[in-house]
């Protein structure tokens, strides 16, 4: 069985995560067009190297991020999703929206 | 059985698995609005069985969940004794359990009643009473109560055999050597997600096991199965409060 150490509960079997793919900053949400929406939410890099994913403990449903190479799939590090996002994002309306 | 005893369906509340219980000759008496299996017809046996291999439903007791932010700050100024570490579990002076479950999570089982500690103090009722009766909005952020006493199963097995029978369903360590008092596990149990919590009842290794509701008939009869080989047996109220006072 493969192992992933989670941040949250240490090393356990790879069958009790699920990997939501890679991790992507959002576009400005205040000047990003529709093609630049489409482009984040349905297309997927699918590098061949070291990546960042977004992988779900789910019996904790605890959400973290690892870095992964996909050539040779080895876990090189796996941090708290916070290390990352830790500042509070702000949805101003557009002029004239609100 | 005698006319007149107690039966799980004498109350709106009944254990997710009382149908087992009842096929497996339980006798029950109430507790917390609720039927509680005392025995399977053998009290001495099962003192026994319970310091080799036991399994207790635990189901009708009370238990609750604090979580999102300010919850351990909160829970601490309640006066309870939150582990400072995720994944450590706590007992309270009146016998009930405060397991941290996550940085912003506290999960607490009631004590076992009629236990050695068991007190006056019924935390799982205390702590829903003060979170709802704190001003709204609160002047420091204290989380949000989580319900667990409908969502969770929760079973004790108890016993010398304990960890060996984990073995056969569960991926993680739970030897006494590798996983100490008051460690937690949240993992996968007969492919249930569950949370394991060890805390040992009268020197032997006990865990508390907490699982899916829905499902709780499915990892009874799993777990009764993995028990076999050891020679195994349900156990009541009686036993496990034998086993609590037993020094």
């Amino acid at each position: 069985m493969k192992i992933m150490p989670c941040p949250l509960n240490g090393p356990r079997n790879i069958s009790e995560f699920s990997c939501f793919g890679e991790v992507a900053d959002m576009p400005e949400p205040t000047t990003a067009d529709d093609a630049a929406w489409a482009e984040h939410v349905w297309y997927a890099n699918n590098t061949a190297g070291v990546v960042r994913e977004w992988w779900c403990h789910v019996p904790t449903s605890y959400w973290f991020i690892a870095e992964r190479n996909t050539v040779t799939d080895e876990i090189l590090r796996t941090y708290p999703a916070s290390e990352v996002y830790n500042q509070r994002v702000e949805f101003a309306p557009k002029d004239g929206t609100a | 059985m005698a006319t007149g005893a107690p039966q799980p369906t004498d109350h709106l509340r009944r254990s997710f698995v009382y149908r087992e219980l009842l096929s497996a000759g339980a006798h029950f008496e109430g507790e917390g609005g609720a039927a509680i299996a005392t025995h399977f017809g053998d009290p001495a046996g099962e003192e026994a069985a319970a310091r080799r291999l036991g399994l207790a439903d635990l189901s009708p007791l009370a238990r609750v969940g604090f979580k999102g932010a300010g919850t351990a700050e909160w829970l601490a100024k309640q006066k309870v004794a939150v582990p400072p570490e995720s994944n450590q579990a706590v007992t309270q002076d009146g016998g009930a359990l405060a397991a941290r479950l996550a940085p912003g999570e506290v999960l607490i089982l009631g004590a076992i009643p009629g236990g050695a500690l068991a007190g006056e103090d019924d935390l799982p009722a205390r702590l829903a009473a003060a979170w709802a009766k704190a001003p709204i909005p609160p002047k420091t952020p204290r989380g949000f109560p989580v319900p667990r006493a409908d969502t969770h199963a929760w079973f004790l097995l108890t016993g010398a055999d304990s960890p060996a029978m984990f073995a056969k369903v569960c991926g993680v360590d739970l030897r006494p050597a590798k996983f100490a008092p008051g460690c937690i596990a949240q993992t996968s149990i007969a492919r249930l997600n569950g949370t394991v919590i060890r805390d040992d009842k009268g020197r032997l290794p006990a865990y508390h096991l907490l699982a899916d509701s829905a499902s709780a008939a499915y990892l009874w009869g799993c777990l009764r199965d993995a028990m076999t080989e050891f020679g195994g047996a349900p156990i009541g109220l009686q036993a496990v409060r034998a086993l609590v006072n037993s020094t």
